[in-house]
């Protein structure tokens, strides 16, 4: 073998570059490989079990009905659907005329997750090699993180969210090193298209992803890696956030109108989330074991390599501090950054950046123990990937905190739809994300909903429990929502309450709720209350004016089509590749400047 | 730095998980779920560490860990252990949960502890609070709660003949859900109504008698309105009333105004709903040995024994009083649910607090018993 064909990487490994894996590998047949693993799961519907799907798509379901109205009074006895980003909504409600739904659903959960490897690959790119990155992306299909977020919690527009920000971030980063104007519009866009799609991200991801990625350019401009000096790259990051920050006022203007008007200053929920991991072994498997899985095997690792670079310690200290925000309740540092927020935010979502923002480093450690061990490296990662996918997946059946099964909500749809029964409001009891279900199949309306943040009627904001139908999980908090509520029926034109759970039948027995019929063979049962009078329209000052209505229906959706415009008429230059060199950006170290 | 910044880095993890294992409000529980065990649990070297473990597991319902906890020496029964936390026969127990406890001593010595445990439960008919006596004892280095044996009632194997009324009702079609709307609904009547200030808020209370001679489904409602007639706030008896009327009865009723003083209340609106029911006399609950009777903290409780008459279970037993003055004005009416369930021809304490104010004017006491009956309701 010609000597030249090896070449020095990072003074210990000896690369083959005629060996067939040190190549990248084509981003199409990673993004196929994706396809491949959630294309099937997806057509099976399996998210449509998950905690929020349903609530995603009673959002897209009004949309689909009332596009520029953004007030749906199907919750809550009306509420502002301006409380949550519209993007992934609008999607789905664009494709339910096509394709329905619940398939809608599906189709823009897959296209986030398509997008969420190219975004890493991209995202990648910055700090490490074509190859590198390459694996990064192909480890991120596999995420435990990932599975938990699509197929149990549902949370559809934190993944579209993230995957866009990845995506975005390295226009950031030309734009930064290289003065890219291109890069900076594009970045813009996609930015405010992620931000269209979920808040919450676009926030700490200023911090934790965008932070990173500026210290690194810093980093660069400084060894003289990039064009121009240390200050130009901090003057045209803080133009990037000037033009990101007015973009998404006035985008998500709606949204925070409404935050102004009406600041969460509901009691607490508690959430499993926020809890010490280290005190319940449940919580520990279900937002620490599960969504890590063999990453675990690669923290040492990741944390040796990502110190010994001054290029990955940025990457490195991202990746820790949102490791610690997701663990929780589990160290207080959360809790003192955040102030009350801690009590509003879950922290699933950032256990699941961290695992992205630990790729990179994985890219590399997979490529290291390729160069060293070839195929036995390969099969051994490729089982780790598909043991930490299964067991997130197995998880989904086995976990203590699963939803419940899917309920037969046709009766309950048929007896409110009938009747003129629709002109009261009605609550589900023990339905769980199944509430959604029944709201999108009737015309009635109900005071309870699944969303949390919309909620601003005393009988729930006054405690600390989420929706009417889970009041009992919530303990005395729940049930003392739930009586504020029954005691108030007369108030709201509640008439109707279905029972999914024995559990509630006590209470409703003893305050005067007769009941009135069964349905599914005694699984669900329908009370009534004599003496309440139709519902009426409650008045709230939470009501979005006609213009802000046009504003929402039209900006979020509106960047997106012009972020996918912008991808098509300004496409990215194609890079020359790299896999069988060191890439400069990734091999100095410490000790060497 | 390639060590020194990754050791740091654990370094501060480990001080931090270190620093929220100790703080005050480190816990463990959960939303939605009563599961799951701490990787973390202390050695029970003290009476209070021991009990806090076996209240901790109860209420996770860990009862392996839970009986671990329990000593040997009375050798109870796993399964009458894990039935006294569970409840039975569909009793209010059985619905509910655990919730919290505070931990009192009354007595320690070497190798033996008294300790008072005040345990709140959530149940479907609000949070309910339980007031327990654990002994401990110490077994070498460790202590160990003892397990009383419970006294659970055995009914034996009886013929019991049904004789109580009942009235049926006979709809006039699937429009009509529930009352029939064609009848004229049953005569009932408020017989008594005493608005008051109480704590933090304002109160009616009084009595509404069914003058008819079928059941009657009743529902007070009051309204306050003030000096413009303009109305304050409307509220409903909501559970502090048996619903429920058979010709002739009598029934309390309590509605609460939280946040309303009657010193900005110029009128009070009173309106009651009666439709006719479906209704049947059985099950019948008496009460027995009623007297008002200081509790452990001094305060005076109306206590009793109910006794299920019926041959078929009453799984949660509701008890509502009227508390009469020596004038026989109602001068407060409370209430309060019974933990186990009332089986067939056995009877079981109740208990119901009486507010400070009002304990040394009571005279006398009328005791209705509303009921929960599976399957029946």
């Amino acid at each position: 073998m010609d000597p030249t064909d090896y070449v020095e990487r990072s003074d210990r490994t000896v690369v083959d570059v005629a060996h067939p894996y040190a190549r990248p590998v084509p981003l199409l047949a990673i993004v196929l490989l994706a396809l491949a693993i959630h294309g099937p799961l997806l057509l099976m519907q399996l998210p449509a079990g998950s905690y929020d799907a349903n609530f995603h798509m009673f959002f897209a379901s009004h949309y689909a009905q009332h596009w520029f109205d953004p007030w749906n009074v199907k919750w809550f006895a009306g509420f502002s659907q301006t409380t949550y980003p519209p993007l992934t909504h609008q999607w789905i409600a664009l494709f339910s005329y096509v394709v329905g739904l619940k398939m809608a659903y599906m189709l823009v959960q897959l296209i986030a997750i398509l997008l969420l490897p190219v975004g890493v690959y991209r995202f990648a790119r910055i700090w490490v090699s074509d190859r590198e990155a390459s694996y990064a992306a192909i480890g991120s299909i596999f995420l435990g993180a990932l599975a938990g977020l699509v197929y149990q919690a549902g949370q559809l527009a934190t993944v579209a969210s993230v995957a866009l920000y990845l995506n975005a971030l390295p226009y950031l980063y030309d734009w930064m090193t290289k003065s890219s104007v291109r890069s900076l519009i594009k970045g813009i866009v996609l930015g405010l298209t992620a931000a269209a799609a979920h808040h919450v991200t676009l926030i700490f991801g200023v911090v934790l992803f965008a932070g990173p990625v500026l210290w690194t350019a810093i980093v660069d401009a400084y060894d003289g890696r990039a064009s121009g000096s240390v200050g130009g790259v901090i003057a045209r990051g803080a133009i990037f956030a000037v033009a990101v920050g007015a973009g998404v006022g006035l985008v998500l203007a709606p949204y925070w109108l409404a935050l102004i008007q009406h600041p969460i200053h509901q009691i607490p929920i508690p959430h499993d989330s926020r809890n010490n991991f280290l005190l319940n072994s449940a919580t520990a498997i279900n937002y620490f074991l599960i969504p890590y899985g063999a990453l675990l095997l690669a923290l040492p690792f990741i944390f040796y390599k990502g110190a010994s670079s001054r290029r990955l310690i940025p990457l490195l200290m991202g990746f820790w501090l949102t490791m610690i925000f997701g663990l929780g309740g589990t160290t207080p540092l959360p809790k003192w950054l955040l102030g009350r927020a801690f009590e509003v935010l879950t922290f699933e979502r950032f256990t699941f950046w961290a695992t992205l923002l630990a790729m990179p480093l994985v890219g590399i450690l997979a490529a290291e123990l390729i160069d060293r061990f070839h195929l036995k490296a390969a099969v051994g990662l490729a089982l780790a990937a598909v043991a930490t996918f299964g067991a997130a997946l197995y998880w989904l059946s086995a976990n203590p905190f699963k939803p419940q099964m899917s309920t037969d909500i046709a009766p309950v749809t048929a007896f409110l739809n009938r009747d003129g029964h629709d002109a009261y409001r009605y609550v589900a009891l023990g339905f769980g994300s199944d509430l959604a279900r029944v709201s999108n199949g009737t015309v009635a309306n109900s005071v309870d909903g699944d969303y949390n943040s919309a909620r601003l009627l005393p009988e729930m904001t006054n405690y600390g429990s989420a929706q009417l139908t889970n009041s009992k999980f919530y303990g005395s908090a729940g049930m003392a929502s739930l009586r504020a509520m029954l005691e108030h029926a007369n108030r709201y034109g509640l008439k109707y309450i279905f029972v999914h759970d024995p559990y509630y039948e006590p209470l409703l027995t003893f305050v005067g709720w007769r009941k009135i019929e069964v349905f599914d063979n005694g699984a669900i049962t329908a009370w009534s209350k004599d003496d309440v009078p139709p519902a009426h329209p409650i008045e709230s000052d939470a009501k979005p004016s006609a213009f802000q209505g046009l504003m929402w229906g039209i900006l979020p959706v509106g960047f997106s089509f012009l972020a996918i415009l912008l991808e098509i008429i300004l496409p990215e230059t194609r890079r020359v590749q790299t896999a069988n060199r060191v890439p400069v950006r990734a091999e100095h170290s410490v000790a060497s400047i | 730095m390639r060590l020194i910044l990754p050791i740091v880095l654990a370094a501060v993890t480990v001080v931090l998980i270190a620093v929220a294992l100790t703080s005050a409000n480190a816990t463990g529980k959960t939303v939605g779920i009563s599961a799951g065990s701490s990787f973390l649990t202390p050695k029970p070297t003290t009476p209070d560490q021991a009990l806090s473990n076996l209240l901790l597991n109860a209420k996770r319902r860990n009862w392996d860990e839970a009986f671990n906890s329990v000593s040997n020496a009375q050798s109870p029964n796993k399964k009458s252990f894990i039935q006294d936390w569970t409840g039975s026969y569909g009793s209010l127990r059985a619905f509910s949960a655990l919730e919290g406890y505070d931990i009192r001593p009354l007595h320690i010595t070497n190798d033996e502890a008294q300790m008072r445990v005040r345990l709140h439960w959530t149940t479907p008919v609000g949070p309910i609070e339980d007031v327990r006596d654990f002994r401990l004892a110490r077994e070498g280095e460790i202590w160990k709660t003892v397990w009383p044996k419970s006294d659970m009632p055995i009914v034996p194997s009886q013929v019991i003949p049904v004789t109580y009324l009942r009235w049926d009702l006979v709809s006039g079609g699937s429009d009509d859900e529930w009352g029939a709307k064609n009848i004229d609904a049953p005569r009932v009547r408020i017989v008594s109504m005493n608005p008051l200030d109480f704590a933090e808020g304002a109160v009616v209370l009084g009595e509404v008698v069914n003058e008819d001679t079928i059941p009657a489904f009743v529902n007070v409602t009051a309204t306050l309105v003030d000096g413009s007639g303009n109305a304050i706030d409307e509220e409903t008896s909501f559970d502090k009333i048996d619903h429920i009327l058979l010709p002739k009865q009598v029934t309390p009723y309590r509605i609460d105004f939280p946040k309303v003083k009657f010193k900005d209340v110029k009128n009070v609106r009173m309106n009651i709903k009666a439709t006719l029911v479906p209704a049947s006399a059985d099950p019948v609950i008496g009460v027995m040995n009623q007297k008002v009777d200081p509790d452990y903290q001094g305060k005076a409780v109306l206590r009793g024994d109910l006794f299920n008459e019926s041959g078929q279970t009453v799984n949660i037993p509701h008890v509502i009083a009227s508390l009469y003055d020596n004038n026989g004005k109602v001068l407060w009416v409370a209430d309060g649910y019974v933990e186990r369930a009332l089986l067939p021809q056995t009877s079981a304490p109740f208990s119901i607090e009486i507010p400070k104010n009002m304990a040394s004017k009571v005279q006398n006491f009328h005791v209705v018993v509303n009921q929960y009956s599976m399957g029946r309701n």
